[in-house]
């Protein structure tokens, strides 16, 4: 036993008496001076003081299972004294000892309190009637401790008499005596002397029962403690403990182990050896005295009162030494190496460390190595040592003892660093010492700084811990990498991918990045005890009281409060894993929700916020404020339901909507005030106007208007500025207005007449100004002196832009992929994201692009806004609030009933096709859309398909009688009904497209071609609306596009040869041209067929031989009718016997060529050319700019983007 | 407890069946049953566009305020006369009713609101409508509810519709109104696949107590939504052959929707024709009207260039 480890001190007055509270962290202590006091020894503070005795108390003790202290003083008198927070006081005194109380204490099962006394007897008291049942004499001095059984009916006591009694109280039990006052002698029948032990020299001090053994221990004033033994009929006496110099005060039994702890006079406390009698451990003390001794009952933990206060001490370390390998927890339990499986609950001993130091201690450290399944433990016994044992393969059978083949040293740090490499520090030579597993030094290592322990730092790497800094130390290359200042670091935790390590210290924890690059530190005033790191990269930590989380950046909160400290192993999911101070397994159940929320925030995982707010109960003000602290006051909002709150936020997001909605409901000056600054700010002018109107700030709306140049509210503000009987305002409004009549009015009306005079006269109104004159009682001739201001060319600016109307410019609205997913109130379940590990990294990435399409839309949105000028119906309704006496405004909406985002709205944004915005009636957007995407420009024709698409998407049906139906809208993934997914239902398909490019193959089959190029076309323009949902459907989209531009070509390449060799018979070169290129278009075998007969039949006619008989090689290699074999066959040899061509043609087979669609002429390989955007048909560069006349929807040669990527 | 007539009334208006409701004879005017089923008889009527015959079914001089609502309602969907006029006298009328010494029982004045708001909402006076029926009150009118939710839902707040929804169900029970406010909300969120819906109008389909081609032509409709189009045209084609081959402006404006999506195209063009003139008010018919004028404008904002015409070929 080498450590004593303190874990309270007070200072105080001389403690006479000590008590532990069963189960709370409390002390009760009873001083000198006559004050009796509880202390949280955990959390070190007094709790309270209960001062009503008189003198010195020296007795105390509290209730094994109810709320209940009593004390015994130097004033005769037991008070027993309620313990409970809300009630502290006490509840009744027991009177009846005639001398100093020296020892008091409940019975564990009868409502019995225990008393001894300097008047020579012990006392026992019915604490339900208050009075004393019976009374022990015998003793013939100070009677200085009298304790029960702790199970049977028994007393010790021990007296300054020099013996220490054992009474039997059983008759006690049987029949309650008679309790009346006066009936004094009687008691004695009722509890006898069973023995009485004598031995000590001097006065005893103290004596108690043995918990579980028949046993006694005894402290007395000869400076020995004497352990006794008995039986049923006798006791005697078992050996003495000498070793205390001066008076032993007490001397207890450990609960839990074989120990004895006493202390003295002395200033020492003791710790022996209960079988040996040996010392096993002395703590001196300099100057006190002690007095008193208590053991905790369930707990190690002891407390000793001495001359200046008390101390709260543990015997050993509780904290198990224990590894973590995958999800097995590798740990020490009364000297057995354990394993313990998270998964299946499997706890195996595997190892016995019995003979490993100090049988008291502890193993302190273990370290485990998976490879060879070896275990490195230290203890901290003789002077620190280490033993390194290979784990059984099998735990069939008794388990090994370590020290069997065993390899034990010298050193009080011991890890593994690599598969078949430990480290050991010796602190006193300061010698890191790195070993194989045969123990032979391999490398000697002298650490820059005083190292007192070592961890495991990475890869051939260490962590020194200093007494002021932590060193990150590379062992091949012998250096620092690097160095961070802390307090003394005493464990080490890397998180599951070893990207990063908590260092934990008494009361700071640094997290750090692998080469110690970046950290954060975090304080506890509370001892931190453990941690353990989260699946997804959260530090989750133990103090003394409480589980709390830290995230990398530095946030950290509570995640539950504990009643004992924990040692956290391990975190997976919702269950905290982790060894209790008996070190056994247990597991917490946790809420990871808010850290788990706070992590994707700060890592930007949107749709793993976004999953946390619709499936859990994220609220109250914690959040809240978080989130306004980090800069999301708009996901805020979607937890608020308190308006004020929620103006707030919507004032600090600019959500103008909710603010609005909010600031009705509050309706307050102030924030219609602030709801106008922000409008203002953002350009919503429409908002100002409502907010002042609300607050009837009419010189401010009438600027406004000035401002927006809306004359005609204007005049009504002058009308209503003269009904408030405020010509101020009216004169302003006039001269905003421009309205010179009115402002002379006004000026006349006030009596201004000079001014009124003036303004009539500097305008022109000399009518008026005559009139003025008049009323003025002045004649034209009375005002000659005054100057000719001439003509007056103040004039209200004019209306260049009818910003009134407009919303306009107005900061894009700032609409988040929050708003749009929480749009509507819609949190509904999603699917849940993965977050494990290094997948959270992909899942933010692709939430990242999310947001980016998002932005996309957002873009586009944004556009559509910008052209969709709806001024109609809202500018009215303000016109008419204005009218009626301003203040009458719109009539509020029920609270949330404004009208919410509609589905087609929805499907505008959740897709960027143009067939869906069509679906949805946004024709406006999707002829953009078309425009952009394909270079669209001549859309007459797509009328019918735009409106049968359109049509085709909303339905309508009437539930409630005799209401307006109800507009149904048609969606392409009825299983969603996540709005933020919905997307039209698909009224053109590819399928249809392509069963339509078949009609027009038999078209062309049946030689119907202006059928065809009708078809063709019509393909090409349904192609437009189908919507790709994946990669192939992509993909064979632009095939059909392709292969309907190839046929529609030759279609009208074939018409253009017809058209030519009927009009201008004479151009038989053209037409043979035209016939040629007809066989290059990329049509089907069949077609392919056609295209080619034609072909040679026409050369054949032109007496071009030999290009006929390549045509007719061509059509052999794909393999047509035997009929047309032979023909084939008889071309070839015609062009054998004849190879000359009669007509020269531009036709050049060799070269590879595409058909420009205008001109009908090759565009060789190599030579310009330009596309269609759309169709990517070619052209030659001279037709850049012009419909393209294939499809007759695109210009030729515009910038287009394609198709965005299929969702 | 309402007697077995009126709950089959009331059943039967609820669920569309307006034809056999108006076919009804009434009871007794002595009877208790006389007034609730005049009104609800009187609502099938207008409800199924015969709000003329409206006129002729109650008194001009009675001092029932729900028939007067009842009448109002009829005038107002008629368009007889001012149709302001109409408004007027359900807004008197939801006034009068607040009184204190009015002589009409909860029940009563529960139609009138219900009919007002019904007409508010007409009017497209939502908020005035909202109010009439005490949306966001604790009101335990069902029918009011009704009208509130689905006035939500036309406005695209399917959450409030959802929260009065919820609310109503701690008092309302089972209520087949209830039911069809349900699959109603089902209708617009589309919340499971819209099975809800769809499995409340097959219940009620296979309801003995009444046959209603309204609730063929919901499923029709719910199936169209749910994807299954050639379930959806069956429904329709049934509900068609159910009103004597005069298809109802829904019926037919569904069979139009089914036709467009089916995998020929060919009779949508003759259907869509029929429905443009049989109901040129159907919102059907107008939204897409206004989409064609819409087209044009926004087509001509893009400049067409000159055809690519080879010049020297």
């Amino acid at each position: 036993m080498s450590v004593m480890l303190t874990k309270f001190e007070s200072k105080s007055n001389r403690v006479k008496g000590l008590a532990f509270h069963p189960t709370q962290p409390l002390l009760a202590a009873s001083l000198h001076n006559g004050s009796v006091q509880l202390w949280n020894y955990r959390m070190g503070v007094l709790v309270d003081r209960f001062e009503e005795h008189e003198g010195p108390v020296r007795a105390v003790a509290i209730h094994p299972s109810r709320p209940l202290l009593a004390t015994g003083g130097d004033d005769y008198k037991i008070k027993v004294w309620d313990l409970r927070p809300q009630s502290r006081r006490c509840l009744f005194t027991l009177h009846g000892h005639l001398d100093y109380v020296r020892t008091v204490q409940f019975h564990h099962e009868m409502p019995w309190i225990i008393s001894c006394s300097d008047d020579q007897t012990i006392r026992i008291w019915n604490s339900t009637s208050r009075n004393s049942i019976a009374v022990l004499t015998g003793h013939s001095h100070y009677v200085m401790s009298a304790l029960f059984h702790p199970k049977e009916d028994l007393v010790v006591s021990a007296s300054m008499d020099q013996t220490v009694r054992v009474w039997d109280i059983s008759g006690l039990r049987k029949s309650t005596p008679n309790t009346a006052p006066g009936t004094f002698d009687t008691f004695d029948a009722f509890s006898t002397v069973k023995y009485v032990l004598e031995g000590h020299d001097r006065g005893v001090n103290y004596a108690v029962f043995h918990p579980t053994l028949p046993l006694i221990i005894s402290a007395a004033d000869d400076r020995q403690i004497k352990l006794w033994r008995m039986s049923e009929t006798k006791a005697w006496e078992v050996d003495a403990f000498r070793g205390h110099f001066n008076n032993v005060s007490s001397a207890v039994f450990h609960p839990k182990h074989e120990l004895v702890v006493s202390c003295g006079e002395d200033k020492t406390v003791r710790v022996w050896d209960l079988a040996k009698r040996s010392a096993v451990q002395t703590f001196r003390r300099e100057n006190d005295r002690f007095w008193v001794l208590a053991a905790h009952p369930e707990l190690n933990l002891f407390a000793a009162g001495h001359d200046n206060g008390l101390i709260v001490f543990k015997l050993e370390r509780e904290r198990p030494a224990f590894a973590l390998h995958g999800d097995t927890v590798y740990y020490v339990r009364d000297k057995y190496v354990r394993s313990y499986d998270i998964n299946t609950g499997a706890d195996v001993g595997l190892l016995s460390v019995r003979r490993f130091g100090s049988p008291y201690v502890p193993p302190r450290t273990l370290s485990f190595n998976p490879a060879e399944r070896a275990v490195l433990l230290t203890i901290s016994s003789d002077n620190g040592i280490y033993e390194l044992t290979n784990l059984p393969k099998d735990t069939v059978g008794e388990v090994k003892d370590s020290s069997v083949d065993g390899k034990r040293g010298v050193g009080q740090s011991a890890i593994f660093v690599a598969r078949n490499r430990f480290a050991v520090l010796n602190k006193t030579t300061q010698l890191i010492e790195v070993c194989d597993l045969t123990g032979s030094v391999v490398k000697s290592i002298k650490p820059p700084v005083q190292t007192n322990e070592i961890f495991y730092g990475g890869t051939a790497s260490l962590i020194l811990s200093s007494t002021s800094s932590v060193v990150l130390y590379d062992i091949q290359q012998q250096k620092t990498i690097a160095e961070l200042n802390s307090p003394p670091v005493k464990y080490v935790m890397w998180s599951q991918d070893n990207s990063q390590v908590a260092l934990l210290s008494k009361h700071t924890i640094t997290i750090a990045s692998k080469g110690f690059a970046q950290n954060t530190l975090i304080h506890e005033t509370i001892r931190i005890k453990s941690g353990a790191w989260d699946d997804a990269g959260v530090f989750v930590y133990s103090t003394l009281n409480h589980v709390k989380y830290c995230l990398p950046q530095g946030d950290h909160g509570v995640i539950c409060t504990l009643d004992n400290p924990v040692y956290l192993t391990r975190v997976k999911g919702k269950t905290v894993h982790c060894l209790d101070r008996s070190a056994r397994p247990r597991t917490i159940t946790i809420d990871p929700t808010e850290y788990r929320f706070k992590l994707a925030l700060t890592r930007n995982n949107y749709d793993e916020v976004l999953y946390l707010i619709r499936t859990s109960n994220l609220l109250g003000q914690s959040i809240i404020a978080y989130l306004q602290q980090k800069g999301f006051p708009e996901i805020a909002l979607h937890f608020v339901e308190d308006k004020n709150t929620r103006f707030d936020l919507a004032i600090e997001c600019g959500n103008l909507d909710v603010a609005l909605e909010t600031a009705k409901a509050i309706d307050r000056p102030e924030c219609w005030a602030r709801l106008a600054q922000q409008a203002l700010k953002q350009g919503n002018h429409k908002i100002v106007e409502k907010a002042y109107q609300q607050t009837k700030n009419f010189d401010r709306l009438s600027f406004l208007y000035l401002a927006t140049g809306s004359t005609d509210k204007l005049l009504k503000m002058q009308k209503i500025a003269e009904a408030r009987g405020d010509p101020m305002s009216r004169f302003h409004n006039a001269l905003y207005a421009g309205d010179v009549p009115g402002r002379i009015a006004v000026l006349r009306e006030v009596g201004l007449y000079p001014l009124a005079y003036l303004t009539a006269k500097t305008n022109g109104l000399e009518d008026l100004a005559t009139e003025i004159l008049e009323d003025a009682g002045l004649t034209e001739a009375d005002v000659d002196d005054v100057p000719d201001f001439g003509r007056a060319s103040l004039k209200p600016p004019p209306v260049v832009t009818a910003t009134t109307n407009f919303v306009w410019p107005a900061i894009p609205g700032g609409e988040s992929f929050f708003d749009r997913a929480l749009a509507n109130g819609n949190l509904e379940a999603g699917a849940e994201p993965h977050l494990n590990g290094e997948r959270a990294a992909a899942a933010a990435s692709s939430a990242l692009d999310d947001w980016a399409k998002d932005e996309e839309e957002q873009d586009l949105a944004a556009d559509e806004d910008g052209w969709d000028l709806d001024a109609g119906g809202d500018a009215h309704a303000e016109e008419e609030s204005v009218e009626g006496e301003a203040q009458e405004e719109q009539e509020e909406l029920g609270a949330g009933a404004t009208p919410g985002p509609s589905e087609t709205e929805i499907w505008t944004r959740n897709s960027p096709f143009a067939g869906d915005h069509v679906a949805a009636g946004s024709f406006d957007s999707a002829m953009q859309l078309l425009n952009r995407q394909l270079g669209i420009v001549n859309f007459a024709a797509l009328k019918p398909l735009f409106l049968s698409v359109y049509r085709s998407s909303h339905t309508y049906l009437s539930p409630i009688a005799s209401l307006p139906p109800l507009e149904l809208h048609l969606r392409r993934n009825p299983a969603e009904s996540s709005l933020s997914r919905v997307l039209p239902v698909a009224v053109v398909t590819l399928r249809q497209a392509r069963s339509e490019l078949a009609e027009g193959f038999r078209f062309v089959s049946g030689n119907k071609l202006s059928d065809a190029q009708t078809t063709f076309r019509s393909v090409l323009q349904s192609l437009l609306f189908v919507v790709a949902s994946s990669n192939d459907e992509a993909k064979e989209w632009r095939d059909t596009v392709t292969t309907a531009r190839e046929y529609l070509l030759g279609v009208s390449i074939e018409l253009e040869r017809r058209r030519v060799a009927q009009e201008q018979p004479d151009s038989v070169q053209r037409s043979l041209e035209l016939a040629a290129y007809f066989t290059h278009c990329k049509l089907q075998p069949p077609h392919m067929q056609i295209a080619l007969r034609s072909a040679i039949q026409v050369f054949t006619k032109a007496n071009n031989t030999a290009t006929a008989a390549k045509f007719a090689r061509r059509l052999l290699d794909l393999n047509p009718d035997p009929k047309i074999v032979a023909q084939a066959r008889q071309r070839i040899a015609a062009g054998d016997r004849n190879p000359r061509d009669a007509v020269e043609i531009a036709y050049d087979e060799f070269t590879e060529f595409e058909i420009c669609a205008a001109s009908y002429t090759p565009i060789y390989k190599g030579s310009p050319a330009v596309r269609c955007p759309y169709t990517d048909a070619a052209f030659l560069p001279e037709f850049k700019g012009s419909l393209e006349p294939l499809t007759r929807l695109t210009e030729i040669g515009a910038v287009a983007t394609g198709l965005p990527a299929p969702r | 407890m309402e007697s077995s007539d009126l709950y089959n009334v009331k059943q039967q208006f609820f669920l569309g069946a307006f034809k056999s409701l108006m076919d009804r004879g009434l009871p007794d005017p002595s009877s208790e049953d006389y007034t609730p089923i005049l009104v609800y008889k009187a609502r099938a009527h207008i409800a199924h566009g015969d709000a003329q015959t409206v006129s002729s079914l109650i008194p001009s001089d009675t001092e029932n305020f729900a028939l007067k609502a009842v009448s109002a309602l009829a005038s107002y969907v008629a368009g007889t006369g001012s149709t302001e006029s109409a408004l007027e006298e359900l807004r008197d009328l939801c006034v009068e009713i607040e009184g204190d010494d009015v002589e009409a029982t909860e029940r009563e004045k529960g139609w009138v609101r219900a009919v007002a708001g019904t007409a508010f909402a007409r009017a497209g006076e939502v908020e005035e409508a909202l109010e009439t029926l005490g949306a966001e009150t604790a009101t335990e009118n069902l029918e009011a509810v009704a009208i509130i939710i689905q006035i939500y839902l036309s406005i695209h707040r399917p959450d409030l519709a959802r929260k009065e929804f919820e609310r109503s169900k701690q008092w309302a029970e089972d209520d087949l109104l209830l039911q069809l406010i349900e699959a109603s909300i089902g209708l617009v969120t589309g919340k499971d696949g819209y099975s809800d819906s769809h499995s409340f109008y097959t219940e009620q389909l296979a309801n003995p107590s009444l046959s209603s081609p309204h609730l063929l032509t919901a499923r029709g409709v719910t199936r169209l939504l749910r994807g299954e189009i050639a379930e959806a045209k069956s429904d329709l084609e049934e509900a068609v052959s159910q009103q004597g081959g005069h298809e109802d402006a829904e019926t037919l404006a569904a069979s139009v929707v089914a036709a467009g999506l089916g995998p020929k195209k060919d009779g949508v063009e003759e259907l869509w024709s029929r429905l443009a003139s049989t109901y040129p008010n159907h919102p059907l018919v107008e939204s897409v009207n206004a989409k064609a004028e819409q087209f044009d404008e926004f087509a001509a904002k893009y400049e067409i260039p000159p055809l690519a015409i080879p010049t020297a070929a």
